[in-house]
């Protein structure tokens, strides 16, 4: 394990590892994974601050806020210095782009603020991104829509009164982006509530919960088309979790949590793994076992080219040593 | 002159009406024509998926004498989502074209997919099986919904979009591969080498499916994105099929046939008439056959079998029944 660390690495919790015999030699294992895949992260950071999903120089927002969380604890200067780059490539409403060169915003805003909502600084940044997140909505929130799929258009069944958000603005809610944008509006208003920011949070769960497929767990967006209901995907189903953390438990948040617990035992891949054991470990159930698979799978990290899944998976191996990024202290 | 209203309406119509038949004639929705005298298809018998498909598949390419020396070749196969059935191009397939190309002298193949449902790609590589094919080290996957964007501006304005952000793996790439799965699709009536681009517009930008283009037109979007990045050759897995409430929820249905073509109307016509479907009536064909490629048979080169509709059409929701194909 020791050969594999790159010549010249600068992460002094390395040697820390190293010289430290208390482990175990399982333990010892994960901590050098753990390493050993932040100097891979952050040898690909791009000259910016910000980190591409491959191979490309063009920063991707996404990858960039979860890199620099995976980060923000054993490389201060590189998350620093993405934090920068975030802070600059936010547009003057509030939003971000979905990556460098795009004129648009998008759902990364919501991730973007969920980065920022763990710093005491940047409270302009933070207060016109949440302000842009409560006014922003799925395209069916037009009355005329929301008309359209309660009459004429049934083919997709769901309640159009319950909206959330859109991955980009002009089309209908999706799972993901609600579930991103409750946990940041959530976090932002943890001292901060107003009338109009907790309506838009209820709006943003009900639609969640509307959502929730028949056994359990959400699809990307609607759960029954054309009459057939649709199967679950785990890292939808993790992150809309991770948005309900700290609502009442309902039949349909158990059912979800029962579902992604088997689920996640069999799967193989790093990015819907390290998802589930983000979310699992928020829900206080065990992840020793996942998180164990998921170091295998993770190697030393060379061989994960898309960095947002590095990243991701770095969190996971670290939830329980560090601040839960996605965590709603309410 | 009195006019009274009747009459007045009557003209605003009609001259409403010839405007729009000649701005159509005079301005035309898209900028490009890849309509050529001929397009040639080859239908392949193939029962099932094994070992044996790789010199089907090279000897229904050598059919076209593709000059592939030096170029560099993306295929694009469905890979939708990690679900049981016949929802996925077949890894088998896919693999074998792969090294059909490389043999035939392709300096590159890259499989590239960004699949519209599923935000984890790994895990439909994984389910669809693709990975001991990649272990050829000259085969690469990309992941189209997290590759480098370039703005392009579209060259059809069905839509209204006027311009997307694509993969640079895709514009980069010289010679253009649809792998289609032949299935019935809930939206679009059919999913077939045209509907099979969607996979190219990248979901970091537009999401995970990528609504915006159901917004603006499944059919328009086709012909916008089909007419910007144009398909070199189609490689259709009809071996086993999809009926139903495709792409996701229908049936299978053994249909054991492969369609090679060099024209990806001509390819999805052929596919629609093996599925006893009428491609006159899907919607993006008819448009596309203007300008995609061929749509009419008569313009069509069966290299090898003739298409022989099936003996039950396949099957369609509702609101396709339109689709099926008059019995002879």
């Amino acid at each position: 394990m020791l050969g594999v660390v790159p010549v010249g690495t600068r992460d002094p919790r390395w040697f820390a590892v190293d010289l430290d015999v208390s482990y175990t030699k399982g333990s010892l294992c994960l901590m050098v994974h753990f390493s050993v895949s932040d100097t891979v992260l952050a040898s690909r950071q791009l000259v910016s601050g910000g980190w591409s999903f491959a191979s490309s120089q063009q920063a991707s927002i996404e990858a960039t806020c979860l890199a620099a969380f995976a980060l923000a604890d054993e490389m201060p200067a590189n998350a620093g210095a993405s934090t920068q780059f975030l802070l600059k490539s936010q547009f003057a409403d509030g939003c971000w782009p979905a990556f460098e060169g795009d004129s648009e915003g998008s759902w990364t805003t919501a991730l973007s603020l969920c980065y920022l909502n763990g710093m005491t600084d940047f409270a302009s940044a933070r207060e016109k991104a949440s302000h842009w997140l409560v006014e922003e909505r799925g395209r069916e929130a037009h009355w005329f829509w929301r008309w359209k799929f309660k009459t004429a258009d049934r083919n997709v069944s769901f309640d159009p009164d319950k909206y959330g958000w859109p991955w980009i603005s002009g089309s209908a809610s999706w799972v993901i982006p609600t579930a991103f944008s409750v946990i940041a509006l959530k976090q932002f208003t943890v001292c901060n509530r107003s009338e109009l920011s907790e309506k838009r949070i209820r709006l943003g769960v009900d639609m969640l919960l509307d959502r929730a497929c028949a056994g359990g767990g959400w699809n990307s967006g609607n759960s029954i088309v054309y009459g057939v209901p649709l199967p679950a995907h785990a890292e939808a189903t993790a992150i809309a979790l991770l948005a309900l953390q700290d609502e009442e438990r309902t039949s349909v948040i158990r059912a979800s949590l029962g579902w992604l617990k088997q689920k996640s035992a069999a799967i193989e891949s790093v990015e819907s793994l390290a998802w589930c054991i983000l979310c699992l470990f928020v829900y206080q159930e065990p992840v020793d076992h996942l998180k164990a698979g998921l170091a295998t799978l993770v190697g030393d990290g060379r061989d994960i080219r898309n960095n947002a899944t590095l990243a991701t998976a770095i969190l996971a191996l670290r939830c329980g040593e560090m601040i839960h990024p996605f965590v709603v202290l309410r | 002159m009195n006019i009274d209203r009747r009459r007045f309406v009557g003209s605003a119509a009609g001259i409403t009406a010839t405007t729009g038949v000649a701005a159509d004639w005079f301005w035309p929705k898209h900028s490009v024509s890849y309509q050529r005298p001929r397009s040639f298809v080859a239908i392949l018998n193939a029962t099932e998926y094994s070992e044996k498909v790789e010199a089907l598949l090279m000897d229904g390419l050598r059919l076209f004498r593709l000059n592939l020396n030096g170029r560099r070749v993306l295929l694009k196969p469905n890979l939708v989502e990690d679900l049981p059935g016949p929802v996925n191009t077949n890894a088998d397939l896919i693999g074998a074209a792969a090294r059909c190309f490389l043999r035939l002298g392709a300096a590159k193949v890259v499989v590239g997919e960004g699949p519209g449902h599923q935000r984890d790609t790994e895990l439909v590589v994984q389910a669809a099986n693709l990975k001991p094919h990649l272990a050829d080290r000259r085969i690469h996957f990309v992941d189209l919904n997290r590759d480098e964007l370039a703005r392009v501006k579209l060259k059809a304005r069905y839509s209204g979009l006027g311009e997307l952000w694509l993969p640079r793996t895709v514009l980069d790439s010289d010679f253009i591969v649809s792998m289609p799965k032949v299935k019935t699709h809930h939206w679009a009536g059919v999913t077939l080498s045209l509907k099979n681009m969607f996979g190219i517009v990248p979901g970091m930008k537009y999401g995970w499916p990528k609504n915006l283009l159901h917004w603006h037109g499944i059919h328009k979007c086709i012909l916008d994105i089909c007419a910007t990045v144009p398909i070199h050759f189609v490689i259709a897995d009809g071996i086993t099929a999809m009926e139903g409430n495709g792409p996701l929820q229908g049936t299978a249905r053994d249909l054991g046939k492969i369609v090679v073509a060099d024209d990806p109307v001509a390819a999805d016509a052929t596919c629609a008439r093996l599925m006893g479907l009428d491609p006159l009536r899907v919607q993006h064909l008819s448009d596309g056959g203007r300008f995609l490629g061929n749509l009419n048979a008569n313009r069509i080169m069966m290299l090898g079998e003739r298409v022989e509709p099936p003996a039950r059409p396949f099957s369609v929701l509702p609101d396709f029944e339109y689709l099926i194909a008059p019995t002879r």
